[in-house]
This record gives C-alpha cells, structure tokens and sequence, in this order.
C-alpha cells in the first residue's frame, strides 16, 4: 500500500491554436488503502486525471507522487480497469488475466497459481479458457476487475468501471468490489458519474466540476458499516453532493423559470 | 459471488434457422454436366470443340499413364507453393515495417505504389529476358504477385488495430516485441488472412499464364500447347485439374483462417 498525491496537476489540450485547459490545478491526497471516489459530470477531466496517473500521459503540468517519488510512464503498480472491459478478444479469458503479468518479475508457476486465484476471487472459475465474446458484460468486466489486480498494485484506479452495466449487475459488482478490497487493500480511485455509487464505495468523495475540470469540494463519508442506500444519512449526503455539482440549483432555475412564465 | 444469474452465450452456438443439406450446392454443377453429356452425344457441338466428359476422363488417363501430366502439374504447384511461401514472408514482413513505422511507409510507399501500377503480366517480358523461361522467372513473378495483397493487407490491419488495444498494452508495461506478437499482429490477423487467401488464389491463377506465355513444363503450358494442337480433350483435362487445385488451395486457406480466427465471432449468414 501507498500513498498518492497530486500537487497542481494542470493539464492543457492544443485544441486548433487555441489551448483547453482540462485540469486546472489538481490538488489530491490518496492515503494508503484508501477509497477514493471521484464524481463529475461528463467532461470534467476525470477519466483525463485517470490517464496522466496511470501513465498514458505525461504532458501535464504539476506533480504525481506515489510515495513521494514522481511516476513516470506506466508501471505494474499502478492498475487500471478500463469502462469498456477491454479484454482481448483473441485470448481466453486465463491469458487476458496473465497478460498483466508478463513482465511482472514472478516464476512462471506463481503467475499461474496468481491467475487462477484472481479468477476465482471475482467468481468466474470455470471460464478460464472461455473467450471474451462468451461473457456476459458483468463478467467480462469482472475479467477485467481480476487482471486490474493480479499484478498486486499499490492503487488501482477504475475508470467507471460498471458505467456500461445494467443496473442490477452494477449493484451486484459493487459489493462484490468491497469484498475483493476488503481482502486485497490497495489503495483506489474510483471515477464515476453516479453519485450513489461514489458514496457507496468510498471513503471520501471527491467533487468535480468541468470547465476547466477543478475540484469542487472532498467530502469525508463517515458511515460505518455496511452502508444502506435509503438511510438518512446516506440521503444527506447525497444531496450535498448533488447541489456542489449543481444539479439542484438547475432544478430551481427551472422551477422559477416556469413562475415566471 | 454468483455468475448463475449471467446469461452465458455456449461456445460458438450457431443460429441460423433453417438447415440446408449441403447437397444443395451440387445441383447447378450437375445440370450442366447434364447438359455437356448430352451436347456431346446429340452432336449439338462439334466433336473436335466438346469431346464427351467420358471421353475427357479417358484423356486424363491416359495424360497421366502416357505423358506425365502428374509432373507437370507437381511442377507447377511447386513452384507455387515456393512463390507463395516467400511472397507472404516479404509481404507480411514489409507490411509490418510500414505499418508500424510512417517513416518506413514513407521510405516504402511510392516506390510500392509503382511497381503495383505495372499489372503482373506486364513485368513477365521482362522478367523472362533476364532470368529465363525456366523456374526461377515464375518463382520471381509469383513472389511478386502474392506479395503485394499481403503487403497491403497487412498495413492496413496493422492500422486498424484499435488505439484502446496499444493503451492497455502500455498500462500492462508491455515492450515492442510483445505489443507486435500479442497485441498489433492478431489485431491485424484477420486483414492479413485475406491478404493471404486472396494472394494464393492470384498465384495458382497467374502460375497457368505464365506458364503458357513462356516455358515448356507445367499444367499453363499443357493446356494452351492442347489450344495450338486443337487437342480439346486435353485442354478439358487441363481446365478441370487447374479448377479442382484452385478450389482446394482456397478451402485449405478457408479452413486455416476459421482455425486461427476461432475467438471471432462473425456473421454466418442468414
């Protein structure tokens, strides 16, 4: 486990000789075995924030540190699940988990042994050697939730990772994701734009807003337990966050619009 | 942690309705080898223009028994086996240079583009006056045939591999050498076995021009040598053989590209 912070990431788009600026000042501390939810509506730069971590990106401004020491490219340590599952289609499920570890410095038995036991852990053992057209989208994302781990990362990050899933599976793959960080605790951001599901998972939501894509507000979630949806509390802080990314005030615009009229 | 209540599609379930029996296909060839047989005998075409099938099968016989046929014809799919096995080495590799590299498809292109302008034939004459009317010349024209549908096949899978594919490569910390084999080359697998399939076809089709433009061997120059000799027997011999050969060479290319694209999951029609 470690920890991550970004210190005044800003990031610019040349955008037909003009510059966009994306990420405007990115302040952000990860502590070790941390859940972090991100929320923000399309277009805030978050999924651009999971890109520079992760290392598909190193033209920004600011700092990344894992550890205090800056990260450079991509690295083992840090995973990422993907929204679309981005499995392979020409391997089997057991050679798409094992592609995280081809250069992971383990003996060949022990990459085996770590495959099978990451496909189990995400409950798909049987489908080891079914091809990524045969899965179902809740457990071809699941594939990939096993292949975001089996390298052992110190953070994984998941870029709206059950944003493609019916609402039932999404439900289900949460508490199946609490489970599997329950036992695995690295540390985790969690991109999303479904408010609910950031304060499910997280230990702390994070607020964006786009335009240039900026943090609103961190909200410390301090429900113990296992968190239950309808609960006063859970509601609250719902609304809260809902206003800090200015649903509710559109709602009232709306409201006072048709007074008006 | 339950994957019951997944829908799971079987391995490779195929629905496409209605079963036709295979033997649906034969019914066109046997028409008109109904309608040869009796042309033949009724005498509606001369003897000398359509000897009867019977007549053809005995010719073949006795072509094989009396004159070789079988090594002529050996003859001329070895050297097209030889051609295609280097002009898909060459293509593939070529293709994979200037896929991967625009400098290398900058460096490679416009001198491609025109050598592929001039049509097969056309690089024959040429071809023949300085290497010969023997092998060799084929085995150069063949290569070059077989090469350019690989080469650009090739290019053109390598750049429809899907930008997300090389991103999840790069996360995964994969090198050059493991994004080629186990990301860019079986994205650009399905591309380059058409290259491949077409590449062949072209070849057993262009070995019999060749051979019957220049050469004194090989299945080309039997039949056009039947042509010159009015031996139409012969030339029906020849005809059916080169169909048969070409019909093989593609079910064998048909059956190779379903083995290695089994994760694919396509259209089979209605």
């Amino acid at each position: 486990m470690s920890s991550l912070s970004l210190r005044g990431v800003t990031k610019e788009y040349e955008v037909a000789d003009s510059r966009l600026r994306v990420l405007d000042a990115i302040n952000l501390d990860v502590a070790p075995g941390e859940f972090v939810s991100i929320v923000g509506s399309s277009g805030c730069g978050k999924s651009t924030l999971l890109r520079l971590i992760v290392g598909l990106d190193a033209d920004y401004e600011g700092q990344i540190l894992l550890d205090g020491r800056p990260v450079r490219g991509a690295s083992l340590s840090r995973g990422i699940v993907f929204q679309d599952h981005r499995l392979l289609p020409w391997f089997t499920l057991e050679q798409n988990v094992g592609l995280a570890l081809e250069n992971a410095p383990m003996p060949r038995d022990t990459k085996r042994s770590e495959v099978a036991r990451l496909i189990a852990l995400v409950g798909l053992g049987g489908f080891e050697n079914a091809y990524p057209h045969q899965l179902s989208g809740g457990m071809a994302q699941r594939a990939a939730l096993a292949r975001g781990l089996v390298t052992r990362p110190e953070i994984l990050l998941l870029d709206e990772p059950f944003g493609a899933l019916d609402a039932l599976t999404r439900l289900r793959l949460q508490d199946e994701l609490l489970h599997i960080w329950s036992t695995h605790r690295t540390s985790v951001i969690l991109v999303t734009h479904d408010v609910e599901e950031a304060i499910y998972l997280g230990d702390k939501v994070v607020v964006m807003l786009p335009s240039p894509g900026r943090i609103a507000r961190e909200v410390k979630i301090d429900l113990p337990g296992q968190r239950d949806r309808t609960s006063h509390a859970f509601n609250a802080l719902r609304h809260e966050i809902l206003i800090e990314m200015g649903a509710t005030s559109t709602v009232e615009r709306d409201l006072r619009m048709r007074l008006v009229r | 942690m339950t994957t019951s209540a997944e829908a799971v599609a079987g391995p490779s379930v195929r629905t496409t309705g209605r079963r036709h029996p295979k033997a649906i296909g034969l019914v066109i060839p046997t028409v008109i080898l109904s309608l040869w047989e009796l042309a033949a005998h009724q005498g509606w075409v001369s003897a000398v223009f359509l000897p009867t099938p019977e007549r053809t099968i005995r010719s073949l016989f006795e072509m094989i028994r009396d004159e070789g046929f079988l090594k002529d014809v050996l003859s001329s799919l070895t050297i097209v086996v030889e051609s295609f096995i280097g002009g898909a080495i060459l293509g593939i590799g070529a293709g994979v240079l200037a896929g991967l590299s625009r400098t290398a498809d900058r460096v490679l292109g416009p001198t491609l583009d025109a050598i592929r302008h001039v049509p097969p034939i056309a690089w024959l004459p040429l071809i023949v006056l300085w290497v010969g009317i023997g092998p060799l010349g084929k085995v150069v024209f063949i290569v070059k045939v077989v090469f350019f549908p690989v080469f650009l096949n090739t290019v053109q899978g390598i750049r429809g591999v899907q930008k997300e594919h090389i991103d999840l490569a790069t996360v995964l910390t994969l090198n050059r050498w493991q994004l080629l084999r186990r990301v860019v080359l079986p994205g650009a697998l399905p591309s380059i076995l058409v290259g491949l399939r077409y590449g062949a076809s072209l070849a057993w089709a262009l070995i019999v021009v060749a051979e019957g433009l220049s050469g004194l061997k090989g299945i080309g120059f039997l039949i056009f040598r039947a042509q010159a000799l009015l031996m139409t027997d012969q030339l029906l011999v020849c005809m059916v053989v080169i169909g048969a050969i070409g019909f093989m060479i593609d079910f064998g290319m048909c059956r190779l590209e379903r083995r290695l694209l089994r994760w694919k999951r396509g259209y089979d029609g209605a």
